[in-house]
């Protein structure tokens, strides 16, 4: 029984490859994976949904669910904020391991490093 | 005289004074006690310049002879007071609220494009080239992201280093002091504020973050994973200001960055700023003030 989170994952990869709106069977179908229930699947297309990920539509008796952006959207909306540069009065929600830096920064960092390095390799 | 006495001081604490000190390089030496320094600096200001206007209004009608003008002058000075209160609490209900929000919206994204590492369970890793390290603090579920062109553009000793230095902003949280001084630049108004706290308050958490570190893997490898993700391009062609690598760097280079003399000083000075004003100035004031409402 793979965790909720991997499920989820699971599932809205299942979502990004299709090319049209899923019900839950189609989904729980594409899965492949017999242990799975449907409601199991039910539940994580609505956590997915309270998380903004997922839209459903209503087909007929059922629903169908879609990803609420595609694959390439949510890698740049991610990439976007990870690479943020502004500063100022953003809230600190992300704290990086080092932001980008120009030549020149770059050059005078190198040669801190060679310093370093010789120390430590005495 | 304790009202002028107090705005003054608040509002010197407000702009001159963290403008001087920003100028000065020796808190980054002690980069904790640097970080209580600004604090207690940005705090002190806030309660200096509401005391001002707390005690300038009861002044204003502690006079046997009270006046409209005295009573009108009496409420718009409290009002301001008030308002220096009201803005604070305000800035810092919609920076929490805000950041909450962004990293909610982080994690949710992290968690469906990045793929879980079963060594550290926190541990989220891109499929992407672009060289991406950073971590989404939060109570309960942070998150450390890093991209597969991290992971290739570093060694194993430089990745550990990496991820230690991650670690420790998570289990320090070091979001609560940058948080703090969001708040705080928030709450000043434009014209009454410098950006120094907030942006020396960035350069110290790092600091931190890579004492942790070099104790974990070394001087070495931490210096190494510095220059290479500093020097990455980024896609997006923007650069970041390169204070904090430098800074970083100089702090790396000393084998022993413990600076007893800074770390007491700054501490003293935290000390000072916080509780003098109050003890000089608003206890004999408020004594004083005591004294004519009882004797009424």
């Amino acid at each position: 029984m793979p965790r909720l989170g991997e499920l989820e994952r699971s599932v809205m990869n299942v979502l990004w490859d299709a090319s049209e709106p899923l019900t839950v069977r189609e989904v729980l179908d594409s899965l492949d994976d017999r242990a799975l229930a449907y409601t199991t699947v039910m539940t994580v297309l609505d956590r997915l949904g309270a998380k903004e990920m997922v839209v459903r539509e209503r087909d007929g008796r059922a629903f169908r669910y879609a990803p609420a952006l595609a694959r390439d959207a949510a890698t740049s909306e991610l990439l976007h904020a990870a690479l943020d540069q502004a500063g100022g009065d953003r809230t600190a929600a992300l704290v990086h391991f080092a932001r980008s830096v120009d030549p020149a920064e770059a050059q005078a960092l190198r040669a801190a490093l060679d310093e370093i390095e010789s120390r430590t390799s005495e | 005289m304790t009202p002028v006495l107090l705005g003054l001081i608040g509002l010197a604490l407000a702009l001159p004074v963290p403008a001087l000190l920003a100028r000065i390089a020796w808190p980054l030496l002690v980069p904790r006690a640097g970080i209580v320094l600004w604090q207690s600096f940005a705090l002190a200001a806030v309660l200096a310049i509401s005391g001002a206007a707390l005690s300038t209004a009861l002044w204003l009608v502690t006079d046997d002879r009270l006046t409209w003008w005295r009573i009108a002058l009496h409420l718009v000075i409290l009002g301001i007071g008030v308002l220096v209160w009201a803005r604070f609490w305000w800035a810092a209900w919609t920076v929490w609220r805000e950041t909450q929000a962004r990293r909610r919206r982080q994690r949710h994204l992290v968690d469906l494009l990045g793929e879980a590492d079963g060594m550290a369970p926190a541990l989220r890793i891109l499929q992407e080239q672009t060289p991406i390290a950073y971590c989404v603090p939060g109570m309960g579920s942070p998150r450390i992201v890093v991209s597969q062109g991290t992971i290739s553009a570093l060694s194993a000793t430089e990745y550990a280093a990496v991820l230690e230095h991650e670690r420790a902003h998570v289990r320090r949280r070091h979001d609560l002091v940058l948080e703090a001084f969001t708040v705080l630049h928030r709450a000043f108004p434009r014209f009454l504020r410098t950006d120094a706290p907030l942006v020396q308050s960035k350069i110290m958490v790092e600091l931190l973050a890579d004492d942790a570190a070099r104790k974990a893997v070394g001087d070495a490898p931490v210096a190494r994973a510095l220059v290479t993700l500093a020097g990455a391009p980024t896609p997006a062609g923007a650069l970041g200001s390169g204070g904090a690598a430098r800074a970083r760097m100089a702090r790396l280079q000393d084998p022993d960055p413990r600076n007893a003399l800074a770390s007491t000083t700054a501490y003293a000075i935290s000390a000072i700023v916080l509780v003098a004003p109050t003890v000089l100035l608003a206890v004999p004031w408020m004594l004083h003030a005591l004294d004519t409402l009882t004797q009424r």
